[in-house]
């Protein structure tokens, strides 16, 4: 045992350029990744303002935690927005993947590029665009409702109405991201399969069931795993819309947790709930991914 | 499970201990450095002693400040150096993230600038961390001369740690084409009831296509319910920093809140949105009852506006009631770190502190001062052709001191988010102001952790 862990160092000694070579991103990461993780682990169980001095209060954040009615608030939240976006996004994405991979439709790159848009758009210029739109009294999508007969919509401005328009934008802002990660996805799968299948008499829906769908689930599933991180962690769609306005009918879990720790400057209580959070996220994209595996 | 992938989570394991183990004396040590207590306030307290000698001194000085504000200081820099010739003032606006690299500046006791923008109601939270200078000493002297509700925002604990700048008094922009035309009188507009049934008169008239005033029920309520509570003399926090919101002066401005709602006279549009700043050039709306600085925002969105607007003074809750309250504005504070207080402070009070200083501001950038000694200069009773040749300014300056004075501590901005959520949620209910205020109160309480003020009427014996 001993001569051989003399051979590792050897070894390593050996490599020392290499591992010089690969040593930046190590740093770096251990600098801007690791430091911060492991610190606001540690900041989870303090209280702290930033410039006054550090407590140690143990558990107690989690006891209020638990009972914090705005975290749950802003949980459930993001809980309804993102049923209301992210399968609708992930279908309409497949749909547009699919008609821009078949081959009868012309100016391609022009359509590609069009729905990738909204996704690099700044987010600031996308406000004050969907804030004209979504204005009660002289936006549009109000002026087009009273055109076709139907009453007005508040849209930013009531309660029962404030998700929805909130999932809208991410629909629009998030379909064209999904929809090029699925076309690379179909672009991957070989042309072979369907020339066999075709051999075989299969037809456009057999093809589609019994090849795309399959050969797609890692895409699906890398997708909808990722819609739910940014569900979680969304922030700057609904800072600058609605503030996590009427009331708290929009604030989201993201939003709820900025608010806390740079506006109400409760660091040791903002790092307790992301942590709990972010254990929830992994558990959940475990479970996703597990599935997926397993199906497999 | 096969026993290379067994191996593989082991050696997996072993990775993150040795990181952990790495990491941990970083975290320590950090947590070693933020853990070391602040400076007694009484050491830091710069002294007449120490400014003594300031205008022989050679250096140069950083303030951080952003749009207009910073612009109207570098428009007081050559004023400044009139005095003090050695001394370079550079005014830094590159604005993004100012406020977190301020504060981050604070917690690494290091870096930052030499004088620091802030709203008054965002001072406060610094001041009580004693990280800022403390400029009793040097500035008590002009307590008398600044508007004294304005003032008492810059103190904690008695200790002046800021000196104000620009405020922001209230009264009611209008547009005089619309009042003409449905021949109302601002004079006889006294009180809020007065201003509802011109409101209600304007609304029936036009057939509703002209609302009186912007009541966005989705944001901007606590505003309204600021502003109108200031008025009122009402309060959120007592002097003791205890929760005082439920009191009868809340009570008394959230009736009013409740008349403005129910009598259909508001038009549900955020503030600064789009359809807001529109407004300024149709006829959707025939007021704004808001702040002093509102007129820097009309001046730059619709100049073409320009002499169709006329203001009047703030209604009264009751009749015979104070007509003033005020809105936002500013202070500037020295870091308690920065190595060049003397000169830092010779900027802040000539550009605070001096009639010369705050009024150089006004006359270019629109920044109303808080220094009262500058309303007996005749710039105050020029006409202004933006409002029609109204001696607008000499309006915002009546009994400025006589504001009722609003605390803010540590706590303002949570206190005002848990308010202003819940009154967007109140606007579109039936609930009585006295359930609403109990509840608002029983939030902050359990939310903030602070006691409730012996002023409160869920208190025993302070029954409304």
């Amino acid at each position: 045992m001993k001569t051989r862990r003399g051979g590792q160092w050897k070894e390593i000694r050996r490599n020392a350029a290499f591992y010089f070579f690969i040593s930046p991103f190590f740093v770096l990461f251990a600098v801007f990744g690791l430091y911060p993780l492991l610190f606001s682990l540690y900041l989870s169980f303090t209280k702290w303002d930033g410039l006054t001095e550090l407590k140690w209060v143990g558990l107690s954040n989690v006891y209020t935690m638990l009972g914090d009615d705005i975290l749950l608030t802003a949980l459930w939240n993001t809980l309804v927005i993102g049923i209301m976006y992210v399968p609708p996004m992930l279908i309409c994405a497949f749909l547009f993947a699919l008609m821009l991979n078949s081959g009868w439709i012309k100016l391609r790159g022009l359509f590609r590029a069009a729905f990738f848009l909204p996704s690099v758009t700044p987010m600031v210029a996308i406000a004050v665009v969907f804030s004209l739109l979504y204005g009660v009294d002289s936006g549009f999508l109000n002026h087009l409702l009273t055109k076709a007969g139907l009453e007005k919509v508040p849209w930013l401005v009531s309660e029962d109405w404030s998700k929805a328009s909130v999932a809208l934008l991410l629909f629009w802002r998030w379909t064209g991201y999904n929809m090029l990660l699925m076309l690379a996805g179909l672009q991957g799968i070989s042309d072979e399969y369907y020339e066999a299948a075709t051999i075989d008499g299969a037809g456009t829906l057999q093809k589609m069931w019994h090849i795309t769908l399959p050969l797609m689930r890692p895409i699906f599933t890398f997708c909808t795993i990722m819609s739910i991180i940014g569900t979680v962690y969304m922030f700057d769609e609904v800072f600058v819309l609605t503030r996590g306005g009427p009331g708290t009918s929009s604030t989201t879990f993201g939003l709820y947790l900025f608010n806390t720790s740079f506006s109400d400057y409760k660091f040791g209580y903002a790092s307790c709930v992301a942590y709990a959070v972010a254990i929830c996220v992994f558990i959940v994209s475990q479970a996703i991914l597990r599935r997926a595996r397993n199906k497999e | 499970m096969d026993p290379e992938s067994g191996q593989h989570r082991w050696r997996a394991l072993l990775i993150w201990a040795i990181a952990v183990a790495l990491a941990a004396p970083i975290v320590w040590l950090a947590t070693r450095l933020l853990a070391t207590p602040p400076r007694a306030d009484s050491e830091a307290a710069l002294s007449p002693s120490e400014i003594a000698d300031t205008a022989s001194r050679t250096n140069d000085i950083e303030v951080w400040s952003w749009n207009i504000a910073a612009a109207s200081l570098k428009a007081v820099v050559p004023g400044f150096n009139r005095r003090y010739p050695n001394i370079d003032v550079f005014v830094n606006m590159t604005g993004a993230n100012m406020q977190t690299r301020f504060f981050l500046s604070l917690c690494a006791r290091t870096g930052g600038p030499d004088v620091m923008q802030f709203q008054n109601l965002e001072a406060p939270r610094y001041a009580a961390s004693y990280r800022l200078t403390d400029l009793t000493e040097v500035g008590g002297k002009y307590r008398e001369q600044f508007a004294p509700s304005f003032w008492k925002n810059c103190l904690v604990d008695g200790r002046l740690y800021a000196i104000p700048w620009d405020m922001g008094p209230c009264a009611v922009f209008y547009k005089k084409h619309i009042f003409d035309q449905y021949g109302i009188d601002p004079d006889a507009i006294e009180t809020w009831d007065d201003y509802i049934e011109a409101g209600k008169h304007i609304v029936s008239e036009s057939g509703g296509k002209t609302k009186m005033f912007h009541m966005p029920t989705s944001s901007d309520m606590a505003r309204l319910f600021e502003m109108l509570l200031q008025q009122n003399g009402g309060q959120i926090f007592d002097d003791e920093g205890r929760i005082a919101v439920n009191s009868a002066q809340s009570l008394q401005v959230l009736r009013l809140i409740r008349k403005l709602l129910r009598s259909g006279i508001g038009s549900n549009v955020p503030f600064f949105s789009p359809e807001q700043l529109a407004s300024f050039q149709n006829d959707t709306v025939a007021t704004y009852p808001i702040a002093v600085w509102f007129g820097g925002t009309i001046r730059n969105s619709a100049p073409k506006t320009a002499g169709g607007w006329r203001v009047f003074r703030l209604p009264a809750l009751e009749p015979g009631g104070p007509r003033v309250s005020n809105l936002g504005g500013s202070v500037l504070v020295i870091p308690d770190q920065c190595p060049k207080k003397p000169e830092a402070w010779a900027f802040v009070e000539y550009a605070l502190c001096t009639k010369e200083g705050q009024l150089e501001q006004y006359r270019k950038f629109d920044l109303f001062p808080s220094l009262m000694s500058t309303f007996d200069d005749p710039f105050f009773d020029e006409p202004d052709p933006f409002y029609g040749g109204q001696k607008v300014r000499r309006l915002f300056a009546t009994e400025i001191d006589k504001i009722p004075h609003l605390n803010r501590t540590r706590y303002w901005n949570e206190a005002y988010r848990y308010l202003g959520q819940a009154l967007s949620a109140w606007a579109d209910t039936d609930e009585s102001p006295e359930d609403f205020l109990a509840g608002v109160e029983k939030r902050m309480k359990r939310r903030i952790g602070l006691e409730l003020s012996p002023s409160s009427l869920s208190m025993k014996g302070n029954s409304p």
